[in-house]
Formats: C-alpha cells, sequence, structure tokens
C-alpha cells in the first residue's frame, strides 16, 4: 500500500473574535496517501479552505488550534513530524513549499506583478533547494514547457499580465511542483478559469500526480470537478466533516443527507427536465452554530430532538466509507 | 404565434482602444453582427466564455452601453420601438418595462438601507405610488411574491446571507412590474443548495407574472435547466441558437459540442476526454479571420480560416454559424 503521507486527526480551529471565539474546522480526521488526490467539497464557511491553511499553519494569527489536534506530516528524512507543534517560522521552511506546496484559486494575487515569471520561480527554488541559479533557470522552463506553457523560454521572462488566466494556473503549478512536493494543497484551482480551460488544468493535474507520485488535497465547491478528478472524497459542512469514501461510494451511494441533498440540488446534463430541489432553509451564519448534529436545522429526515442534542460520531457504513449522521448510527445499533 | 418581445438586428458594440494620430483608432469588437430575437415570455439562456460579449450583448439590450451599428426593436403593448433610436422621454418609460438582475448580491445592495427602503426605492424614483401606504402594500406583495419573510423587511441587508439577499435584490428589480428581465450570472456567486431555490423562483415568476427572461450565464448546466432557448456565443458572436431540447441533445456547431463535453461529469467513469479544445481564446481586440473559432476547432479548412460563416438554418429550429456542421453531425 502506497505511503502515508500526511495524517489529520481531531482538527479543531477556532478563531478569536469580537464576537468570542467563532469555530471553523470541528473534530475533522483523514489521511492522504502517495498518488492520492482527496477532494474535499463544501460550500462557502464550511471550513474547507481553513482545514487545508492548517497543514502548513497558514491560518491568521487569531487562530487556536484545540490541544488534541494533530497534523503528522511525514518527512522524506526522518519520522513524522507535527505541524501544529512548530513554533518559529524557520522550522516551517521545510513544510512550507518544501514538503507542502499549495496553489490557490487567483493565480493573479499569488504572483507578484513587479517580478518576472522566472525570477520568481528560480527564486523559491534556490530558497528550497541546494540548486545553482542555473540549474533552477533550467529546470523553472523545463516545468513550465510540461504544464503546456509554449515557448517556455521566452515565458520565463515576461510578467503575469502578459499572460492570459489559464497560462497563469498553469504557471503556477509548474512553480508549485518544481521542488518535488510530497503534497499538494490545490485551493479552488479551476474556479476561475472558463470550462474549456479548465478541463485542459484538470487533465494536466492529474497527469502530473500519475507522473510525480504525489498526494493532492483538491478542495472545490463543484461536485462534478471532484468526480472527474478524485480518488476519495470528504463532505465538510460547517467545519465538520459529514460524509468521507470512495468517489464512486460516495457520489452513488450518499450516506448523509446533505451530501444527497447537494446532489439534488445540482442541474445535471442527463436529466435536463428534472426538478432542482433546494436544500431547505439557509447555512446558519457562524455565531448561530446549531447544536447536536450542525446539519438538523436544514435536514430533512432528521429524528425528532435527538439531532438537535447528539453529536454525531463518524459511523462506517462500508469499508472507506462512512459518514456522522445519528440515523446510520441507530441502525448500526439496531443491527446489533 | 405573436411577435417577439425582443428582436436584435444586425447589433455591434465597438469600444476604441486608445487612440492613433494617424489612420482609424484600433477597435475591441465586443459584439460582432449579432442577430437574435426573443419570444415573448420566454426563458432564453445566452452561454459564452469570458470575453464572449454575453454581458455587453445584455446591457446594450437595456441600453446601458452604446450601440455602434444595428437596432434592438422591442414590442410593448403601445408598439414597436427601436431602442438605438429611442429619446430620453422613451428611455425613462424603458427602464421601467426593462430590468437589470446582478450577480453579486453583497455589492448590489446599498448597507444603510432597509430591506423594506431597497425594494421602494424604484417606486420612488419613477414616482409609481402617491402614499407611503401604497408603497408599502406593493412593497409587501412583491416580498411575499419572492418568498421573503415579511417580518424582515425593517432589517438591514449585513443580517442576510446570499440567498436571502438574492431574493430581496430580485424583489427590488420587479417591484415597478417590468416586463422583461435581464439577469446577468445571477446565481454565479450562491452556494450550489440555495442555486436551485433561486433558479425555481426565478422559473415561477416567469410563470405567473409572465415575465420574459434573458438569462446569462457562464454554467451550461444551469442555463440549460432553466430556458426555453440557449443562444452559445463566442468572441462577440453567435455561433448557434436553438431550443434547449434540440440543442443539448444534438448540438450542432464544433463550439457547443466542445463547450458541452468540457462540463465534468457527476458520473467518475465518464470520460469524455474526445472532445477537449486546445489552445485558448483569441483576445477580442485582435480577432482571427474567417470563422472565430478556426483557430481552436478540430475541424477547421482552409475555408474556415478565410470566410466567415453566416448564422443559417440548422433543422429542428436550430440556427447555426459553420460552413460545415452538416459535414459533422453524419
Amino acid at each position: 500500500m502506497a505511503e502515508r503521507l500526511i495524517s489529520v486527526s481531531d482538527l479543531t480551529v477556532r478563531f478569536r473574535t469580537d464576537e468570542g471565539l467563532v469555530t471553523a474546522v470541528d473534530d475533522v480526521s483523514f489521511d492522504i496517501r502517495e498518488g492520492e488526490i482527496l477532494g474535499l467539497v463544501g460550500e462557502s464557511g464550511s471550513g474547507k479552505s481553513v482545514t487545508a491553511k492548517a497543514l502548513m499553519r497558514l491560518n491568521a494569527d487569531n487562530a487556536v488550534y484545540d490541544p488534541q489536534s494533530r497534523v503528522m506530516l511525514s518527512m522524506p528524512d526522518g519520522g513524522p513530524l507535527d505541524v501544529l507543534a512548530l513554533r518559529r517560522a524557520r522550522d516551517m521552511l521545510p513544510v512550507r513549499g518544501g514538503a507542502i506546496s499549495m496553489i490557490f484559486q487567483e493565480p493573479m494575487a499569488s504572483f507578484a506583478p513587479a517580478l518576472t515569471v522566472g525570477h520568481q520561480m528560480v527564486e523559491q527554488l534556490m530558497l528550497h533547494t541546494s540548486m545553482s541559479r542555473k540549474a533552477a533557470r533550467a529546470l523553472s522552463i523545463e516545468m513550465l514547457d510540461r504544464v503546456g506553457i509554449s515557448e517556455p523560454a521566452r515565458r520565463f521572462e515576461q510578467y503575469t499580465f502578459e499572460f492570459s488566466g489559464g497560462m497563469r494556473q498553469r504557471a503556477m503549478i509548474a512553480m508549485a511542483l518544481s521542488t518535488r512536493p510530497r503534497l499538494l494543497i490545490a485551493d479552488e484551482p479551476t474556479t476561475a478559469l472558463d470550462v474549456t480551460i479548465q478541463a485542459q488544468v484538470l487533465d494536466l493535474m492529474k497527469d502530473l500526480v500519475r507522473e510525480f507520485g504525489m498526494g493532492i488535497l483538491f478542495i472545490t465547491h463543484d461536485l462534478g470537478v471532484i468526480a472527474q478528478t478524485a480518488d476519495r472524497v470528504a463532505v465538510m459542512y460547517l467545519g465538520r466533516l459529514v460524509e468521507m469514501g470512495g468517489v464512486r461510494q460516495v457520489l452513488r451511494n450518499p450516506l448523509h443527507p446533505y451530501t444527497r441533498g447537494l446532489l439534488g440540488a445540482l442541474p445535471r446534463l442527463d436529466a435536463l427536465d428534472a426538478p432542482l430541489t433546494p436544500v431547505p432553509g439557509d447555512i446558519p451564519g457562524p455565531l448561530e452554530r446549531p447544536s447536536g448534529c450542525v446539519f438538523h436545522t436544514r435536514c430533512t429526515e432528521k429524528i425528532g430532538p435527538v439531532c438537535a442534542a447528539e453529536v454525531p460520531a463518524h459511523v462506517m457504513a462500508a469499508p472507506g466509507h462512512g459518514a456522522r449522521c445519528l440515523r446510520l448510527d441507530r441502525a448500526r445499533e439496531a443491527a446489533r | 404565434m405573436s411577435a417577439p418581445l425582443v428582436s436584435v438586428e444586425n447589433l455591434s458594440v465597438h469600444y476604441p482602444l486608445g487612440r492613433s494620430l494617424l489612420g482609424r483608432a484600433p477597435v475591441l469588437k465586443a459584439l460582432n453582427r449579432v442577430s437574435l430575437d426573443i419570444p415573448r415570455g420566454a426563458f432564453f439562456g445566452l452561454v459564452g466564455e469570458s470575453g464572449s460579449g454575453k454581458t455587453t450583448l445584455g446591457r446594450a439590450i437595456l441600453r446601458a452601453t452604446p450601440i455602434t451599428e444595428g437596432r434592438i426593436v422591442f414590442r410593448d403593448g403601445a408598439g414597436e420601438i427601436d431602442l438605438a433610436e429611442m429619446g430620453r422621454a422613451r428611455l425613462r418609460a424603458y427602464r421601467r418595462e426593462a430590468q437589470l438582475i446582478f450577480q453579486d448580491p453583497y455589492a448590489a445592495l446599498n448597507p444603510r438601507m432597509t430591506v423594506r427602503d431597497i425594494i421602494a426605492e424604484p417606486l420612488g424614483i419613477m414616482g409609481l405610488t402617491r402614499t407611503r401606504d401604497e408603497t408599502d402594500a406593493r412593497v409587501r406583495e412583491i416580498a411575499a411574491m419572492c418568498r421573503l419573510n415579511l417580518e424582515h423587511l425593517r432589517r438591514f441587508p449585513h443580517a442576510f446571507s446570499g440567498g436571502q439577499r438574492q431574493r430581496i435584490s430580485i424583489a427590488r428589480t420587479l417591484v415597478c412590474r417590468p416586463h422583461f428581465i435581464v439577469a446577468d450570472e445571477a446565481v454565479a456567486a450562491l452556494d450550489v443548495s440555495i442555486q436551485a431555490d433561486i433558479l425555481n423562483l426565478l422559473k415561477s415568476l416567469q410563470k405567473d407574472m409572465g415575465l420574459t427572461f434573458l438569462f446569462i450565464s457562464h454554467d451550461l448546466s444551469v442555463v440549460a435547466h432553466v430556458s426555453d432557448y440557449v443562444a452559445v456565443m463566442y468572441l462577440g458572436t453567435l455561433v448557434e441558437i436553438a431550443p434547449k431540447h434540440a440543442l443539448f441533445r444534438k448540438p450542432r456547431h464544433p463550439y457547443t459540442k466542445a463547450l458541452l463535453s468540457a462540463i465534468p461529469s457527476l458520473d467518475p467513469d465518464d470520460d469524455r476526454k474526445a472532445q477537449r479544445l486546445s489552445g485558448e481564446i483569441p483576445s477580442p481586440a485582435n480577432p482571427p479571420p474567417g470563422c472565430l473559432f478556426h483557430t481552436r476547432c478540430p475541424h477547421a479548412t482552409a475555408r474556415c480560416r478565410s470566410e466567415i460563416p453566416e448564422l443559417g438554418d440548422g433543422g429542428d429550429g436550430v440556427r447555426v454559424a459553420c460552413h460545415h456542421w452538416k459535414e459533422l453531425s453524419t
């Protein structure tokens, strides 16, 4: 079995605000293995980006990690490293941009506008590796070529404003992968792109995983993108991981009412006249976090007052496929 | 069949790109010789990627951007008017007939006004109600139609989620009883679970109030669900217009086919890589000659590189602008 790259357990992140502590991520656990794409889906406020940033400790200074939270990263040399136990920025260097690279939704915001693309690619290679400037330049141009940018040597000397949106995202992928990270975090990498360009970038990312054997945490709100890229899926709602399993398991046999709700609300091209069923109600605000199961205020399948009182545990329904729903929990108990 | 509510004829919108001392200044052809009819009471979908001119077309029909060439005919109860030739008084009346729903419900609502005042504002500007009671009654009626909680009318927009805000902006759009609505990416900023609710609301308003919609979106699966007709745009031109089912069952234009196959399917085992487009969308400031799509089209021939295809009959009520659609569909 492929090596486990990162292991997140009991991750809870709160933010100190003027209105008090706001829970953004609540008791989340998952692993990512070598060569695996884990899709993390959720709507706005579900905590998917905060979860991703916690893996590199990139959350703002007012973030509070619960003491039992663990992010264990397997390092190429030596044993696992607890990212959350690192204190100094210097200690983070092997993690950020070393073992883990990240690409974002808006590539324009991730590049400095006043420096050439090449300058920025070489700079990070020299920071993270012992490569010479000449070797870094050669590798950067090779990477630009690998991600399908034509005339890479000329593009290397250009600024990001001279690139189209799709090209900027390719350049960001080239830059993120040139240090050969073991794990890539991709936060909505294709959301700002047109569909025909999105299709090209998704193909590219799948090819690169196959070639480099790294793991990817792929964050998106688009279940179609998940279906076409991920091996496994984790569904988040209000900071909690409500369902996790293989991509076919989750999309074909969803266990959690929220996952079923999302699938029912989605317009599908294979059923043009099927009615769209919205998930009833609105997503509660961060300061009105529901008790018990966080989804009970919108759930059409809740069991009386129990769901408002009891926090559901993660129950496995099939090998590798489980959800946090009290209905599953009760069904399992009844079967005993 | 009655005459279409809106007829666009050979419409062009060009924006100047800087000035030139010698010769003609360069122009960006945001919209180039576009013709289409929007039937009364229809939900007319307009799709395209960035730079396709879909927003410009919506804005031109609302007379929110200057028209370079062509005609836009609007047929209301009083007869036909050419929007391009319309005077100020006529334009004022038209503003009441035709309204816009914006993409971003966070930016579209004034944070210092109550929901009631936001919805009532168009009534005051157009002088449609005389007393405060009359205004209140109209606001409450329209708020109820948009499924807003009447208790919330006294609150400010910051208290609401994205979906509720979009319902507020729809209520404001409808309060002066328009007949024609341009919805420009009206659900693009919303979460999936909320998006379905707003789409259902727009559809029910179309039926209950007899509205005609121009629904602009980059998302083909959303357009597929709500529209009766769909027009596909590429680089400022129309490539295909068709009744919804004809378009999705049997797309004619190679670009429409590519667009459909690029939508990520919910089935993990569905691999439609075969139709993948290579290359990027050319800049509208420097469009290619001939068929604008030839630089990315897998079927392009010498004719495509020199001759601009006209929008012609494609059977089943479809109109398509491609030299080779017939050979390609066999």
